[in-house]
């Protein structure tokens, strides 16, 4: 590229490829791409530097719990498809047999209390919690540090979650509703941000639903709750 | 964002995917467009720790950067169905997508934040993976690269660097350096042409 080129076209191959023009410059420059064939050719030649740059840092070994992560959504990304997929071709009444359902006693007071122990549950807030004309507010009971809503709107759910620890390894929190019987274990596993962050909605709906909480399981989930709940919701 | 975890009940670490080790990534990718997660996996298993260590040197902090590594798999994956491997490998795909989300969360942090490096895991150096030929080769031409990267002139490989791994623009850099832009231009273009001949036959390079 001679000297007249490069200043016709501004110089600009190098620092896009460095990601280091200003925002409109950058799309000014990508449209003068697409009919300038001598900056294509710079750019191309360039990037192969740009493409091999990260090899240039040293290198370190990912952390063993981002793996757990990030496989964790893509297998729920995978259940999704095959959700939707589904829902297509069944009627919502055929889905497949009941599951497996636990006495509610099991983790009751006394199951509590020994995950108050541990967890250090913060008090659940009497009383419903707060309501506007479609959606209400639950505040649940969470590990010391969580801040944990059940936000329910014409009869969906969605745990908002905050400052949760992370699962212990090889574990995943699933979600669980509460009608007349035991805990229904629902389709939803989650992991937490590095921050502790999550929002997750409740799958189906909440109609007659009394508690929605959430158990640490091993990964893929379980039928019934093997663990105490770190998360419980009471909409009564 | 939290994430969600399939109720599918997968066996990690199966027979089925230590077979697909063997696999290149391109091959590897066309059974991901299937939505195959095994064959996801083990893409995540070979390529994570170059996405992580180009994270961690951007964000300089280890849990932006496992954020950063987090987003750029699951953009990986969203995207599955796009790939060309005509456009380029799998790798320089994927750390394409750490570099620009890492950038976008280094330009979203505060100025406030941005004296906080090596706040914690500096000491995670890499666990030598195995010892395979293409291991050997990856780090060859880290070797080089670097090696590149450090015979450049000082004011060359600093505008490359406060590009590239600052996230910085070229206005940013020419106020920083109390240079003209054109100059902080200029620097690039030279910096980058000598690094690009002294890499030689971009064909010969590792993907």
């Amino acid at each position: 590229m001679s000297v007249e080129d490069r200043q016709l076209c501004g110089d600009n191959a190098a620092p896009y490829v460095l990601g280091a023009l200003e925002e409109h410059e950058h799309e000014e420059f990508r449209r003068h791409l697409e009919s300038c064939a001598v900056c294509r050719e710079e750019v191309a030649a360039l990037e192969v530097v740009t493409g091999a740059l990260p090899a240039a840092v040293e290198q370190r070994s990912a952390p063993a719990e981002l793996k757990q992560r990030v496989m964790a959504s893509i297998h729920e990304d995978i259940r999704s498809e095959t959700a939707r997929e589904l829902s297509g071709k069944r009627a919502r009444s055929a889905r497949g047999p009941a599951l497996a359902w636990l006495s509610w006693r099991a983790l009751a007071p006394g199951a509590l209390a020994a995950a108050a122990i541990v967890l250090a549950v913060v008090a659940l807030s009497s009383g419903g919690g707060s309501s506007s004309s479609t959606t209400r507010v639950f505040h649940a009971q969470a590990p010391a540090g969580a801040d944990v809503s059940l936000r329910v709107s014409d009869g969906r759910g969605q745990l908002d979650i905050s400052g949760m620890p992370q699962t212990p390894p090889q574990r995943i929190y699933e979600v669980w509703v509460k009608r007349s019987g035991g805990p229904q274990p629902t389709d939803a596993l989650f992991t937490v941000t590095s921050k502790g962050d999550a929002t997750v909605g409740v799958p189906g709906s909440l109609k007659g639903a009394t508690v929605v909480m959430v158990t640490a399981e091993p990964l893929g989930g379980t039928k019934v709750p093997t663990s105490t709940p770190v998360i419980v919701a009471n909409l009564s | 964002m939290g994430v969600m975890f399939n109720p599918l009940r997968s066996a990690g670490g199966s027979a089925s995917t230590e077979r697909l080790r063997v696999l290149a990534d391109e091959e590897l990718m066309q059974l991901v467009y299937r939505s195959k997660a095994d064959a996801f996996e083990v893409i995540y298993d070979r390529h994570a720790g170059a996405a992580f260590s180009l994270a961690y040197r951007i964000c300089s902090q280890r849990a932006l950067a496992e954020d950063v590594v987090q987003e750029a798999f699951l953009s990986l994956w969203h995207s599955r169905t796009r790939y060309d491997r005509n456009r380029g490998s799998v790798r320089t795909w994927l750390l394409g997508i750490v570099h620009n989300r890492a950038i976008d969360a280094l330009r979203r942090r505060s100025v406030r934040d941005r004296g906080l490096v090596h706040d914690e895991g500096i000491e995670e150096r890499m666990v030598a993976p195995d010892r395979t030929d293409l291991e050997v080769a990856r780090r060859e031409e880290a070797r080089e690269i670097r090696d590149a990267l450090d015979e450049l002139p000082q004011e060359q490989s600093q505008v490359i660097e406060l590009a590239y791994f600052g996230g910085m623009t070229h206005v940013q850099i020419a106020a920083k350096l109390q240079m003209p832009v054109g100059t902080i231009k200029g620097r690039m273009r030279l910096g980058l042409s000598k690094m690009r001949m002294a890499l030689g036959d971009p064909a010969e390079m590792v993907q």
